[in-house]
């Protein structure tokens, strides 16, 4: 027996039309400006110079040899690392806290999420007058007690620092809301089922809340491990890159290459490069949650 | 559907009477984009003073500097047309010529009945292969402000004349537990490119062996060596805390709040430095020339302009424009409305008005920004297309060695080897 009958049928096909806008727009917004950007990163095209003849790999394999995307690596690695665990521990740890631990203050959400509506340039200017030391009001403060706090923009693994509690900052509140959601969906039935046979609140929560999270955990740690690979305004106004290049993350670095000095295509290869890595990471961890969910 | 012969008649007569008209006559709307500094952010208040002048409107957009970088580098490689005017930093017109982003305007500007008002050194900075290529609004030299209260406790009853000076001055004022010099330290073409070359040139630095003869990279020598070990000691050891991260903004806030005795930087910060509006402490503080070195004092020098894109679709506009824009009536109405003391009309330095609010703010500072435009050399950054590039690295490298995570040595073989990279590209 056919799965639809009547005007089923009629309807399917409708709401399969109803997708063509959807799938045009991918198309012209997404997958036409990546074929660009793959194209581009095949030649040899300059800013000033305009294109060469080349059309090869030849960007590709000066990625290989060039210290400066190396070390970019390691610095987009660090951002990225560090922040999702920062952002991943306190979004989590909010929500839990309200969900949990003290749903009496339910209603503080809306004061957690504030940080996320904040534009990302204003993120920067915030706490880059914060970490400058003639201009914070952390460092007046500490002044009256005669406490030197350290400047953290000026030295490397400060200034790596600074842009992971910012981003951490503005960040936390998107990993508090899906974890939110996720725990919304877990049945109380389970917290009352272990109280009654003796369990704490540590032993609920590490023994059967933090299991069950472990897909959604998955899910948004990606997702802002995919995003903070796209680090660029905190960069941009906290650091310039600096000190030095300590702050220079790869995609900071793809746009030194395209608008500093002039290598469009060599600019695109790097972005491709960011664009495989961060689909490789999506299907490992995609691969991952569906054995979570599986089981 | 046909029109009647009488409208017929009239369109075409229309049609005729519009192409006769020149572009100039017609009224347009021209898009400017500057970035942001005194000069234009008064002219960005003066659009309906253009409007009323000439019948055309304009939008001026002023923004910050490297959104401005990005957004002409967008429009000029896009060929979008987007653009009739566009700020001209000296240092990146070669580059844009080589791209061919800007159009000459030599013919309009030795048109000009006041093209001789014009300071000749900034005018001719824009003459490149035999053309003119934007008109200067801006010459900036570099200077020093001090606090004369603070020198005084510390022993001096005037500025330090030399780079080594300044580093006694540092430690008598440190001895006060007072910090003593900001300057530029964010890495940058424009940041700290713009003061170190003060300190390597003084001490017989340099970029190129021979330049321009010679661009053989040449910048770690035992000359580049002690210069970059004083720029770092008077940070490290004499500047506030956090001054690895200082640009032209922390500077001025550091002098203006009075947490430091010293800045050195340009005029249009010292200015600032001593506007009583902004400055707590603009009182006590007088001005001095740039610290000289063994080899004599070399005043970071930058001159900006408004030029044509190449792509402007009315460049009759576009010209009229930045005629009236840098007409002495439009320099002195924002030399006097802003701390704007790096005008280019020589009538403008002579306006009783603009004398009596400069000789206001400090009496000799009119006469010392002179003295200091004198003194620079035209070549203080290297006039190459490949500037703005090996500002940028070199830039980099500085501030690295100032924060301690190059060595001198490192930093200084290192920029070598960057600018021979850029250079062989």
């Amino acid at each position: 027996m056919p799965q639809y009958q009547g005007v089923q049928p009629v309807f399917q096909r409708n709401y399969n039309k109803m997708l063509y806008p959807a799938v045009a727009a991918v198309g012209v917004f997404a997958i036409v400006p990546l074929m660009g950007m793959l194209a581009l990163s095949f030649t040899d095209f300059h800013l000033i110079k305009g294109w060469g003849k080349g059309f090869g790999l030849d960007n590709f394999l000066r990625m290989a040899e060039d210290r400066r995307f190396i070390a970019s690596i390691g610095v987009m690695l660090m951002l990225s690392v560090f922040g999702v665990i920062f952002q991943v521990a306190l979004g989590t740890l909010i929500a839990v806290g309200l969900e949990k631990i003290v749903p009496r203050w339910r209603f503080m959400r809306g004061i957690y999420v504030v940080p996320f509506v904040v534009p990302a340039v204003a993120v920067a200017l915030i706490w880059l007058s914060l970490f400058t030391p003639t201009l914070s009001p952390i460092n007046a403060f500490f002044d009256v007690f005669g406490i030197e706090v350290p400047a953290f923009l000026t030295s490397q693994y400060g200034a790596i620092a600074a842009i992971v509690i910012a981003d951490t900052w503005a960040s936390y509140p998107f990993v508090m809301l899906l974890i939110l959601a996720a725990l919304q969906g877990i049945s109380g039935d389970l917290d009352e089922a272990a109280s009654i046979d003796g369990a704490t609140k540590m032993q609920i929560f590490w023994r059967i809340t933090l299991p069950l999270l472990k897909p959604a955990l998955l899910m948004v740690a990606l997702f802002r491990f995919i995003e903070t690979l796209k680090h660029f305004p905190l960069i941009f106004v906290m650091t310039n890159g600096g000190p030095g290049r300590s702050t220079q993350a790869t995609n900071y670095y793809a746009y030194i290459q395209t608008f500093q000095s002039s290598n469009v295509s060599y600019g695109a290869a790097i972005a491709v490069f960011l664009f495989l890595f961060a689909a490789i990471i999506s299907f490992y961890v995609a691969k991952a949650n569906a054995r979570l969910t599986d089981a | 559907m046909k029109l009647a012969k009488s409208n017929r008649a009239v369109l075409g007569a229309l049609l005729a009477c519009s192409t006769a008209i020149p572009t100039s006559a017609l009224a347009a709307e021209l898009n400017v984009v500057l970035f942001a500094m005194p000069y234009t952010q008064g002219l960005d208040q003066l659009e309906a003073d253009f409007a009323a002048k000439t019948g055309h409107t304009v939008n001026i957009d002023v923004v910050g500097q490297d959104v401005f970088e990005s957004r002409i580098t967008l429009s000029f490689t896009g060929k979008t047309g987007d653009l009739d005017v566009v700020h001209t930093p000296v240092i990146q017109v070669q580059r844009w010529i080589e791209a061919g982003w800007l159009r000459p305007i030599t013919a309009e500007v030795d048109a000009m009945a006041t093209k001789d008002d014009i300071l000749a050194g900034p005018l001719d900075a824009y003459l490149v292969n035999g053309e003119r290529w934007a008109l200067p609004f801006f010459a900036e030299t570099g200077m020093m402000a001090y606090r004369t209260d603070l020198l005084a406790d510390a022993g001096y009853d005037k500025a330090p004349e030399t780079w080594a000076e300044m580093l006694e001055a540092g430690a008598a004022l440190k001895a006060n537990d007072q910090a003593a010099i900001a300057m530029r330290v964010a890495p940058g073409q424009g940041f700290n490119m713009f003061v170190y070359p003060m300190i390597m040139r003084a001490y017989g630095g340099h970029f190129f062996k021979d330049y321009p003869t010679d661009l053989t990279p040449d910048m770690n020598t035992a000359e580049g060596q002690e210069a970059l070990g004083i720029y770092s000691t008077l940070m490290n050891d004499f500047g506030p805390q956090g001054i690895g991260n200082f640009n032209f903004g922390e500077v001025a806030a550091a002098m203006q709040s009075g947490q430091v005795a010293m800045i050195v930087d340009g005029t249009s910060i010292i200015a600032q430095a001593l506007d009583p509006e902004k400055s707590q402490f603009a009182d006590q503080i007088s001005i001095a020339a740039v610290p000289n070195g063994p080899k004599g004092r070399s005043p970071a020098i930058a001159v900006h302009g408004l030029g044509v894109p190449a792509d402007a679709p009315n460049p009759e506009a576009s010209f009229a424009f930045i005629e009236w824009a840098t007409s002495e009536e439009v320099l002195t109405k924002i030399a006097l409305m802003q701390a704007y003391p790096d005008f280019t009309r020589a009538s403008v330095a002579k306006n009783p008005e603009v004398i009596a609010k400069y000789e206001s703010i400090h009496p000799e500072f009119l006469n010392l920004k002179v003295q200091m435009l004198g003194d620079a050399i035209g070549h203080y950054r290297p006039l190459l297309p490949q500037w703005p590039q090996i500002g940028a690295t070199v830039g980099e490298n500085i501030n690295a060695a100032v924060n301690g995570i190059m060595s001198i040595e490192d930093a200084l073989a290192t920029s070598d080897q960057d600018i021979a990279d850029i250079m062989a590209n």
